[in-house]
């Protein structure tokens, strides 16, 4: 059986390596602000954790084999090669110690993506085995029972029992043409099942056709997290069948950053053509069915609330006016944290770092920033939209013994539909 | 016009019946010269006050006393006039009464006095050592021959004009003369330039002045100019500046443009490769300066300014390149740019053809 080695690991670096790889690392100008922007760097202070030095393979490979100068040099053996245990020093840099939020790549003054250039060498380091553990093993799952937690249908089919009992309304599975698809997150079957029992009632009060797939629920995707294009391919290959089978039009992203930028905005181009259908995450759809008049509510929470922006949602998609509408609908005491938006500070847990048990560590060091924008505007309680995001808010701010629960925000909705006569 | 050196600048001063107040006021407005904050004033009042009247030289070269005009056009308060009555001017071929051997006599008297503590001012540009020494000459000698013997004991020189500190026009190509600046020559001295053609009057009394109240040199850039006045680009304190910024240019000396007093750049002004103090300081008195004369800067502090292209002409245009031979060029880039893209797009494709896919079995081996 093949196995993965350096070798590989450098071909997949030489392939990831496009024309605006090329023109970023030749417009870097050493300035620094990528640090000043990464909660890992400035809550550790270490200087390895700078943004542009984690990319430092694939930039010796493109220095090395892609530029003048970097052949020159090869020629009189001055070359620095990139080594295997080069990579393996990485691993830390490359998987712990970036949630690939992308606030370096808002930041960077000559406009490097360095966030799209993490993924790519996340790609190198797949293929030339220096992958973290928990991801690897997120990914197999992911492939070979169809969710990264190792969760079957059986289970979530007890969880619908549960919605349908609890509410009196029918779960929908299988229901060819309906209007959308709904995906969830492994995360939100175990730990927020309030979530499918909210888009339950909230479907139902608008009148909207949905549907589950039996044949795929699972919207995240491991492969973009350990950052290998095939088994990501493949997940995302999972969600276009199902959704093709039942002839939906559009398909519904739960509260999950990455899942939705993956199934939405690398999906096409990781299987390489256009999709039959629309992608959408769900505050997107609640904000359009408000927008339309369809969401009727009564009462309003009267405790301070604050929210938290999923980078993936907020500074990757530009969904960030819609939670704020919704929040007008059924708050009254809202304040915004002071960066948020596409400002906002990542939590700390994205981009597998918290599949990695090795990162810890660092994932709660990261968290102080949060910790302290939450402690500026002092709310009773967190609004969210990812069940990453959540959990890690629930365990750092449990950490740090603050008392500020952390809710979602499509249950909040649910809880205030008016009652139907 | 020898003048005795053993008083001070304070007696010198009430000599010449100048009030305590007077005296004060001169140092405040000499502190704003210098660009120096006004808390300087009191130190400046008390250095002068003890302040030795120095010996001054003054050597007239390649030059068309112009610079010396600049110098005597001193304006009311005639701060000029006091600022030369802080030294002992020695000898100057336009200003000396003596003349002849009198006048030479002078100039060795002073040197001889006044050992390693004189200053030397020159303007003119001098016909370099390898140059026919009967280029130019004075009572028999060759301008280098004079020059070199009058700084050996000098405590510095001081340029004054773009001839003397930058060669000027009498080094402008083809430079018959052999021309060469003072900088050129004078290695192991201290040496101020103080260009322009001619300079503003009161930047050649703030060195002087300079001098006197610090006892050393002021700060240089990195053409031996004091940075107090070359400090910015006449561009960066032009106020037709705005009109730069808004893209608002005057295309000839007479279209609407120029009457409403848009920006000169296309006329050929040179404000924003040049530096002086022309635009904060003006001329005769603060009347004007050239730019609100409304004609461009020509850069005549800079370096080699009479061979920097036409004075009309725009600084980014090219001076020598065709538009036929910029059109070739452009056509030569794009086919080069395209082929190597094209080459780099192919060795991409193979280098993606490498990359193998990675399966489950293989990942879980690292488990």
């Amino acid at each position: 059986m093949s196995e993965l080695t350096l070798e590989r690991g450098l071909a997949a670096f030489r392939a990831e390596i496009d024309a605006p790889t090329a023109a970023f690392f030749s417009s870097c100008v050493h300035c620094g602000l990528c640090a000043q922007s990464c909660p890992f760097y400035l809550e550790t202070g270490d200087p390895k954790y700078t943004p542009i030095l984690k990319l430092e393979p694939l930039r010796r490979v493109w220095e090395n084999e892609f530029t003048l100068w970097g052949r020159i040099k090869g020629r009189l053996g001055l070359q620095k090669p990139v080594t295997d245990e080069m990579l393996a020093e990485w691993e830390e840099l490359l998987y712990d110690s970036c949630s690939m939020c992308g606030r370096c790549s808002m930041v960077c003054p000559v406009g490097n993506d360095l966030a799209y250039m993490i993924r790519k060498t996340r790609e190198g380091m797949v293929q030339s085995g220096h992958a973290p553990e928990g991801l690897i093993a997120a990914a197999s799952r992911a492939i070979k029972t169809g969710s990264p937690m190792g969760l079957q249908w059986k289970t979530l089919a007890v969880q619908i029992q549960h919605v349908e009992s609890s509410s009196g309304l029918t779960v929908p599975v299988d229901q060819e043409g309906a209007e959308y698809l709904v995906l969830l997150s492994s995360m939100e079957i175990i730990n927020f099942p309030e979530y499918l029992e909210a888009i339950t009632k909230i479907f139902d009060h608008a009148g909207v056709t949905w549907t589950l797939s039996t044949q795929c629920f699972e919207a995240t995707n491991a492969g973009i997290q350990i950052g290998n294009k095939d088994i990501a391919a493949e997940l995302v290959e999972r969600v276009v069948a199902a959704a093709e089978t039942l002839r939906v039009s559009k398909v519904i992203s739960p509260e999950c950053g990455h899942a939705y930028t993956a199934i939405r905005w690398e999906g096409p181009n990781l299987i390489g053509r256009p999709y039959p259908f629309r992608v959408f995450h769900i505050i997107e759809v609640l904000d359009e069915l408000r927008a339309a008049g369809r969401i009727k509510t009564e009462g309003k929470e009267d405790d301070r609330l604050s929210m938290h922006d999923p980078c993936n949602l907020a500074r990757k998609s530009g969904v960030i006016q819609q939670q704020r509408n919704l929040m007008a609908l059924v708050a009254e005491n809202f304040v915004d944290l002071k960066e948020h938006g596409k400002y906002q500070w990542c939590c700390g847990a994205g981009g597998g770092v918290s599949s990695n048990e090795r990162a810890e560590e660092l994932k709660m060091a990261a968290f102080k920033r949060k910790k302290a924008q939450i402690e500026e505007v002092a709310p009773e309680r967190m609004v969210t939209m990812c069940a990453t995001c959540r959990t890690q808010l629930e365990e750092g701010l449990e950490a740090f013994n603050m008392e500020i629960p952390v809710v979602g925000l499509t249950e909040m909705i649910a809880e205030h539909l008016v009652e139907r006569d | 016009m020898r003048k005795r050196s053993d008083k001070t600048l304070g007696e010198s001063l009430r000599d010449h019946g100048l009030s305590r107040r007077g005296f004060l006021k001169l140092c405040a407005a000499t502190a704003s010269l210098m660009a120096l904050p006004p808390s300087m004033a009191p130190a400046i009042a008390a250095a002068l006050e003890q302040a030795r009247r120095p010996s001054v030289i003054w050597l007239s070269f390649q030059e068309c006393t112009g610079c010396t005009e600049s110098l005597t056009r001193a304006h009311a308060p005639t701060l000029e006039d006091l600022i030369f009555d802080f030294i002992s001017l020695d000898y100057h071929h336009t200003l000396q009464a003596a003349s002849g051997e009198a006048a030479e006599e002078a100039r060795l008297q002073a040197m001889e006095e006044n050992k390693g503590r004189y200053l030397v001012i020159v303007d003119g540009s001098i016909p370099g050592p390898d140059a026919n020494p009967g280029f130019s000459t004075v009572a028999g000698h060759s301008n280098y021959s004079i020059l070199m013997e009058t700084v050996e004991h000098a405590a510095a020189v001081i340029a004054v004009g773009t001839c003397a500190a930058f060669g000027g026009l009498p080094q402008a190509r083809p430079n018959p003369t052999g021309a060469m600046s003072v900088m050129d020559l004078v290695r192991d001295k201290p040496v101020i330039n103080v260009p322009g053609c001619p300079p503003i009057p009161m930047v050649i009394t703030g060195v002087v002045a300079h001098y006197l109240v610090f006892g050393r040199l002021p700060e240089l850039d990195g053409y031996g100019r004091p940075l107090a006045f070359y400090g910015q680009s006449i561009h960066d304190r032009c106020y037709r500046r705005p009109f730069y910024d808004k893209g608002l240019f005057a295309e000839s000396f007479d279209d609407e443009g120029a009457k409403l007093g848009w920006c000169l750049y296309r006329l050929g002004c040179k404000g924003p490769t040049t530096y002086n103090a022309c635009a904060t300081m003006k001329w005769n008195d603060g009347a004007s300066w050239p730019v609100e004369a409304g004609h461009p800067c020509l850069g005549c502090s800079e370096p080699k300014f009479w061979d920097a292209g036409g004075f009309y002409e725009p600084v980014s245009v090219p001076l020598t390149l065709g538009p036929g031979t910029l059109l070739g060029a452009g056509v030569v880039g794009a086919v080069a740019g395209g082929g190597l893209a094209t080459l780099a797009r192919k060795q991409r494709k193979e280098e993606a053809g490498t990359r193998q896919p990675v399966t489950v079995d293989e990942l879980e081996q690292k488990l």
